[in-house]
């Protein structure tokens, strides 16, 4: 599931971190760190797990993560082993309890943290990458192909089928549902409504509580809510470009450009008012924030409060 | 024919899902049960790392992971009890909303299984750190330890963790 990254590799990261929270870290090391970052793909990927883990603990309120955990029997003479056999003992109910979850997301099968995106192959081949802090269901048997997006955005390729498949490939949101066939395109889920961009092939966007639905074309976009569909617009393609883990802006709005970039980043990131309406065109890196807001920062009239903090602010210079 | 050893996810589906299912259903005695997990074990299977082969034994892999799901969710459960009766002692107003509630179970989750098979006291010195916020300094001194020992211990956690997540 996960890449594997050299033990090595992963115990010089654990010796980074402790020299980060050792209180005693120097400019000098956060440069080191740095540098050690850029070393391979796989320094680079054991940094961001570390970071995914500090944003495990960082997403949970203290009181609770503290009293959860001691609640959580430390068995430790209970092996594998034994853990098994007292689930089988407690049998049918047991298992009835863990599939109704009172909460959906609970059988997501897949979850990624803010920042990470994800890869995989489905069994026909169909490709997804999953979008920062999204999660989603694959639900997949002889009948149906289905993604529930639950939260945050995909894309799909689906495959290039010899045999043309009679299952039908169908991407469902709380708002409805978007159908393809052999296409490569992406949903987006959000409060109010969902957003479709197609890159090739055809989408039909079909609201949950609406009779008919419209399909979208290769270079269309559009959005759906739950019972009514917006008009066709001509693909964004800075809309598309995540898939490259860039964000290109062709004279956005800055704030719209900074609620983009936050989607990638832990914490806080705000615009001050005066500059909100300031017009950005450029390409800006997903996976290193802090260099897309020093982009922004030579490129325009504006300054970042503070690169490290939790709480960043874009104000005028 | 191809061998075993080159067994494509789609003939080891064909082959092995009935099986599976029918072998989940016995130990679990409910049959939708069963048809979940055998989905989720064949997902799974999918989502390991591309070019690992199935092995000489197919099915002994299939139960393999099928067992580790249904830990799992064992593992989930205990979680998932802890977390409510936590919060049955919390002030109203401190519950997370639904909304917020599943991030954070699934954040105490990942947490629970990075942290699972340390040491007490590593574990212990972990949490005060990750959670409490305490410093090394704080934390060797409620410990009663060097603050060597807070640095090896927090150097074996964040290990277990890179390793596991």
């Amino acid at each position: 599931m996960n890449p594997s990254i050299d033990p090595l590799i992963l115990g010089e990261a654990a010796d980074w971190m402790v020299q980060l929270q050792s209180g005693s870290a120097t400019d000098e090391d956060r440069r080191a760190i740095a540098q050690w970052q850029g070393r391979s793909a796989q320094h680079a990927q054991a940094w961001q797990r570390a970071q995914a883990i500090l944003g495990d603990f960082d997403s949970v309120p203290a009181a609770i993560a503290g009293d959860t955990l001691k609640r959580i029997g430390r068995k430790k003479s209970l092996g594998r082993r034994q853990a098994l056999g007292l689930l089988l003992l407690a049998g049918p109910a047991t298992w009835l309890a863990y599939r109704q979850k009172p909460w959906q997301s609970w059988t997501a099968d897949q979850h990624t943290a803010t920042g990470e995106q994800r890869s995989l192959t489905l069994p026909d081949g169909t490709r997804l990458l999953i979008n920062t802090a999204s999660s989603l269901n694959i639900v997949f048997t002889d009948q149906v192909r289905r993604i529930e997006l639950l939260q945050g955005e995909v894309m799909i390729t689906t495959a290039k089928d010899p045999a043309p498949s009679h299952r039908p490939f169908i991407v469902q949101t709380r708002h409805g549902t978007a159908r393809a066939l052999g296409t490569h395109f992406s949903v987006r889920v959000g409060e109010q409504s969902s957003r479709v961009a197609v890159l090739d092939g055809a989408v039909e966007m079909l609201p949950a509580h609406a009779n008919r639905g419209l399909t979208l074309k290769a270079g269309e976009q559009g959005a759906f809510s739950g019972d009514s569909v917006a008009p066709v617009q001509p693909l964004d393609i800075g809309a598309t470009t995540w898939e490259n883990g860039m964000l290109l802006a062709q004279r956005m709005r800055l704030a719209d450009l900074l609620d983009e970039l936050g989607r990638y980043r832990r914490g806080v990131l705000r615009c001050h008012a005066s500059v909100a309406a300031l017009t950005v065109s450029g390409a800006f890196p997903l996976r290193d924030t802090d260099a897309s807001l020093r982009l922004l920062q030579e490129t325009l009239p504006v300054k970042i409060s503070s690169l490290t903090g939790y709480w960043v602010t874009v104000e005028p210079r | 024919m191809s061998s075993p050893l080159h067994l494509p996810i789609q003939d080891l589906y064909c082959e092995h899902h009935g099986w599976l299912y029918r072998w989940l259903d016995r130990k679990l005695g409910n049959a939708s049960d069963a048809a979940d997990l055998a989905h989720d074990t064949f997902m799974r299977l999918l989502t390991r790392q591309p070019g690992a082969g199935f092995g000489s034994e197919p099915r002994a892999l299939l139960t393999h992971i099928a067992k580790g799901l249904m830990i799992d969710s064992w593992r989930r459960q205990e979680v998932e009890r802890a977390y409510l009766e936590t919060i049955a002692h919390l002030p109203e107003q401190e519950v997370p909303s639904p909304e917020t509630r599943w991030l954070i179970l699934e954040a105490l989750y990942r947490i629970e299984a990075m942290l699972r098979d340390l040491p007490e006291k590593t574990r212990q010195a972990f949490l005060m750190s990750q959670i409490d916020g305490l410093t090394y300094a704080q934390i060797a001194e409620q410990l009663q330890v060097s603050l060597v020992s807070v640095k090896r211990y927090m150097r074996d956690a964040f290990l277990a963790c890179l390793s596991v997540a």
